[in-house]
């Protein structure tokens, strides 16, 4: 079984760290703040308030012995580096570390860091690679893992209930709202449309031509959707 | 030959009416080929692409259907929206 340090409990730190407990692995997190601690407490295996940055603190907890170490940081560059260099000296083999900008990155590698990301960066051009298509009408983060898409029904999903797609089970998704534009005739004799928004549809629901679909799920689960 | 067209109009509606806006496109496009002039079949085809999210077809289309009857009121407020949107 895969161990992980998870370094800086911000909202990226704390959202792997459960994550990856979620997946049953085994996670020490740690950060400065007692109050961060206490909020993921029960959530990894080990939750300790530890100052990085101190080589003894980490060598006592045994960090050589973890597969990967995530470093996530807040604001300081310099702690980030810090703790970065520490982890490779103490022989953490990998050590993966959130960059602010591109200078920091560069340091970071030169210090040893195995991989560098950014998540911001990596979101912001995942949103704006959605927005350009003509079938997202809205994409929202709800935290690093899960948002919400507002997108056309997939041809493959319609005249089909919500039941008989059980898309739960096979897309990891829950729609969460149906936008439906609901024809009728115009005194004159000509068609028209009124727009309806069916909440939290049920699985005798149906999804029609021309429905958008509001759905929540992880960003690899909505990127399936929006490829079918 | 304008009775199909009429048939085919309305068989056109009857589509949209369903929700079944794909078959009521190639409908009207069948209709099109009898007559090209009619406002009304540009406006079914507005509606048809609107309820699609096929926002730029729906434009042209009612757009088509002004250019042909530059009263055609609920086209104009369809056209409006869109454009606004």
């Amino acid at each position: 079984m895969k161990q992980f340090v998870v370094i800086g409990l911000g909202r990226f730190g704390s959202s792997i760290a459960r994550a990856l407990s979620e997946k049953n692995f085994e996670v020490l997190a740690i950060d400065r703040s007692e109050e961060r601690i206490k909020e993921i407490g029960g959530t990894v295996s080990q939750a300790v308030v530890v100052d990085a940055t101190d080589e003894k603190a980490l060598k006592e907890l045994g960090i050589k012995e973890f597969d990967t170490a995530i470093v996530s940081i807040g604001e300081n560059i310099e702690d980030s580096i810090m703790v970065t260099l520490l982890l490779k000296e103490l022989g953490v083999r990998q050590v993966i570390v959130k960059a602010h900008n591109e200078l920091h990155a560069k340091i970071l590698s030169k210090v040893g860091a195995d991989k560098i990301i950014f998540p911001e960066k990596e979101m912001a051009e995942k949103l704006a690679e959605s927005l350009a298509s003509p079938k997202i009408f809205d994409y929202i983060e709800l935290s690093t893992e899960y948002g919400i898409l507002e997108i056309v029904a997939p041809k493959k999903f319609c005249d089909k209930t919500l039941g008989e797609l059980k898309l739960r089970e096979k897309y990891g998704i829950s729609v969460m709202a149906i936008k439906r534009k609901m024809p009728y005739t115009r005194p004159d004799g000509s068609p028209d449309f009124k727009e309806e928004i069916i909440i939290g549809p049920g699985g005798a629901d149906e999804i029609l031509q021309g429905d958008i679909l509001v759905i929540l799920g992880r960003y690899k689960d909505l990127n399936r959707i929006e490829k079918l | 030959m304008n009775d199909d067209f009429q048939d085919l109009l309305e068989i056109s509606e009857f589509y949209i009416l369903s929700q079944k806006y794909e078959e009521a496109i190639k409908t009207l496009k069948k209709a099109q080929k009898i007559n090209n002039r009619e406002p009304k079949l540009y406006y079914n085809l507005g509606i048809a692409y609107e309820a699609l999210n096929d926002r730029d077809k729906a434009i042209n289309a009612f757009r088509q259907a002004l250019s042909l009857d530059p009263n055609f009121q609920s086209a104009r407020e369809h056209l409006d929206r869109l454009i606004k949107g």
